[in-house]
């Protein structure tokens, strides 16, 4: 696109002499352009000449698309590392000054972006899905890697700060009975610390998205079902979801609010009312 | 009168001597406590209350669905018990401690079998469909049981649960200790495997003990210097560590000493060599001897009579 610039300026520079009376720029801007684009051109007609079957291959990928950081957070969370036997005794506080010391400090994390999930928990269940875990924001927030990476390794060679399944594995192991496992490591650090600074969530689906089943073969409905058998359908196992329903909003719903238009309390419409699929 | 006083003192002093003899062999009641039992140890500061275990429990023993979801924590509010549904429950207690905010802090409370050490509802099982197991399990055979729900009576912790519903078959009820998954699969009892937060331990009794107290030690301020089950009722295979001092937490106090110990003691001392029946009827055929002539003089005399 370089020699299209100089072009473009003279011609916008011809278009305000001419003061737009002519087609003739607009020609040839219109060349110009073209010209920019056959520069390219021959790349293109490189990535036609391609086999389809590597196009078609890529597809699926294209429509699969996630964030890269994604990605690497997933790749990371599936890496199991070797454990960390012994570790450093050395009190909290000591270990926050010796941080302080050496200038290590939020600054030097590596991973913005975590996903707490690892092969060692699904060994023994999968019942909910991976936290996605904002590391800098949380290590922003609390100004303080000790509070999380508690120990290092008793290896001086190791990295100062390790990942928690570094230390913490499997549950209940003979030859450490007093370290936790690697999901009681998770829910212990995070809940205490949600709990102490009254700040993040407690329960389980606040960081964790259920695994719900397949419902492929849950659902039986006809071919062509109509709205009111898809209902129904839901709600063969879903029924205090259908009694939910019935007291919100979206049902008790008669027309203007009483707090908006003059406060009136007039019913007009709404799902319990006139609306069509009152099922 | 056929028995003389001589005769009388005879009688006594040989089921005396009988007596003495035989409570010497008699031997002193010792443990039946496997020595390389498992356990678990509950550590009431770490519960959370979501009432995995229970779920867990429910689905490892396919035990029939709950009449509310697990996800429900509003079953909390009031007390429950094991049941011949439910092996294990949670129980919500506020000791009225608070936190900096002013809000009561909840210790919660898992239940089940506590698997004794040495089982008194074992003991009682006249039929031994009860039985501790060397892995620390107390281990209920279906096949052997006759319902006379002993077991029931004599559970310290009031566990076993009867199936009253059911006329045909009915069965005690109770935590396995997840026995065959265990045994036979290698794998950890159902709660223990998916509790969240490690609150449930799982290891050999002896390890945990040693892990307990290491516990204890390195944060004083956190547990009461107790660790609920280590003694009670002669040791428990499930062990609990607290905040809160145990008797305000619905725990029994027990004595130490093992709850069949009493009973086998009286029971075992008894019978052994069969020596009180063979007094007892020997005392009675002696009274019969020294009676002997008794009635039939009588006789002889109603019927001169006559």
């Amino acid at each position: 696109m370089i020699p299209k610039v100089p072009a473009w300026n003279r011609l916008r520079r011809r278009l305000t002499l001419t003061n737009l009376n002519s087609a003739v720029p607009l020609g040839l801007v219109f060349m110009a352009l073209t010209v920019g684009m056959g520069i390219q051109l021959p790349a293109r007609a490189m990535a036609a000449a391609a086999p389809p079957e590597a196009e078609t291959a890529k597809a699926p990928e294209a429509a699969a698309w996630s964030a890269p950081d994604q990605v690497d957070a997933q790749k990371r969370a599936q890496e199991v590392v070797p454990f960390v036997a012994e570790v450093r005794d050395e009190c909290k506080l000591c270990r926050q000054q010796r941080l302080r010391d050496e200038g290590l400090g939020v600054k030097d994390q590596s991973h913005s972006y975590l996903l707490l999930d690892s092969p060692i928990i699904k060994r023994t269940e999968d019942r909910y899905g991976p936290v996605r875990f904002m590391h800098s924001k949380h290590a922003t927030i609390t100004q303080d890697c000790a509070l999380c990476h508690h120990f290092r390794p008793a290896d001086e060679s190791a990295s100062e700060t390790v990942r928690c399944s570094a230390c913490h594995q499997d549950a209940f192991r003979q030859d450490h009975p007093e370290r936790i496992g690697l999901k009681a490591a998770y829910h212990q650090q995070c809940i205490a610390c949600h709990e102490e600074m009254a700040k993040g969530p407690v329960g389980c689906i606040g960081c964790h998205q259920k695994n719900a089943p397949d419902h492929k073969d849950l659902v039986q409905l006809p071919a062509n079902p109509e709205p009111s058998q898809v209902t129904s359908e839901c709600l063969r196992c879903h029924e205090s979801a259908g009694k939910d329903m019935l007291s919100s909003a979206h049902w008790l719903w008669k027309g203007p609010s009483p707090f908006t238009l003059d406060h009136r309390k007039a019913v007009h419409h709404g799902k319990a009312t006139t609306a069509v699929n009152n099922f | 009168m056929g028995i003389s006083r001589r005769n009388f003192f005879k009688i006594l002093s040989v089921a005396g001597a009988a007596t003495a003899t035989a409570r010497t062999p008699a031997r002193a009641w010792e443990s039946q406590a496997p020595s390389e039992a498992y356990g678990c140890i509950v550590d009431l500061t770490r519960c959370i209350g979501c009432r995995k275990c229970e779920q867990a429990c429910n689905e490892v023993n396919k035990l029939p669905p709950p009449d509310r979801s697990f996800e429900d924590l509003t079953v909390l509010d009031r007390k429950r018990r094991p049941d011949e549904k439910t092996f294990t429950v949670v129980n919500r207690y506020y000791s009225g401690r608070i936190d900096e905010r002013d809000q009561l802090i909840p210790t919660f409370v898992k239940l089940q079998c506590m698997h004794c050490q040495d089982p008194a509802c074992a003991s009682a099982c006249i039929v031994g469909a009860l039985s501790k197991q060397e892995n620390g399990a107390v281990n209920y055979d279906v096949s052997k049981c006759i319902g006379c729900r002993y077991c029931m009576v004599a559970c310290p912790f009031e566990i076993p649960a009867y199936e009253y519903h059911d006329p045909i078959t009915p069965r005690v009820m109770k935590c396995t200790f997840c026995y065959e998954r265990v045994a036979n699969e290698g794998k950890l009892p159902g709660c223990a495997e998916i509790c969240p937060v490690e609150a449930i331990t799982f290891g050999r009794r002896d390890t945990l003990l040693k892990v307990a107290r290491d516990r204890i030690k390195e944060n004083p301020g956190r547990y009461v210097d107790h660790i609920y089950g280590e003694h009670e009722a002669g040791g428990t295979s499930w062990m609990y560590l607290s905040a809160q001092p145990f008797e305000k937490l619905g725990f029994v106090t027990l004595p130490d000493h093992p709850m069949p110990r009493l009973a086998e003691t009286i029971q075992h001392s008894l019978y052994s060599y069969l020596w009180s029946p063979i007094v007892l009827f020997g005392m009675l055929s002696g009274i019969m001897w020294a009676f002997r002539g008794k009635g039939e003089r009588q006789e002889d005399h109603e019927g001169g009579n006559l």
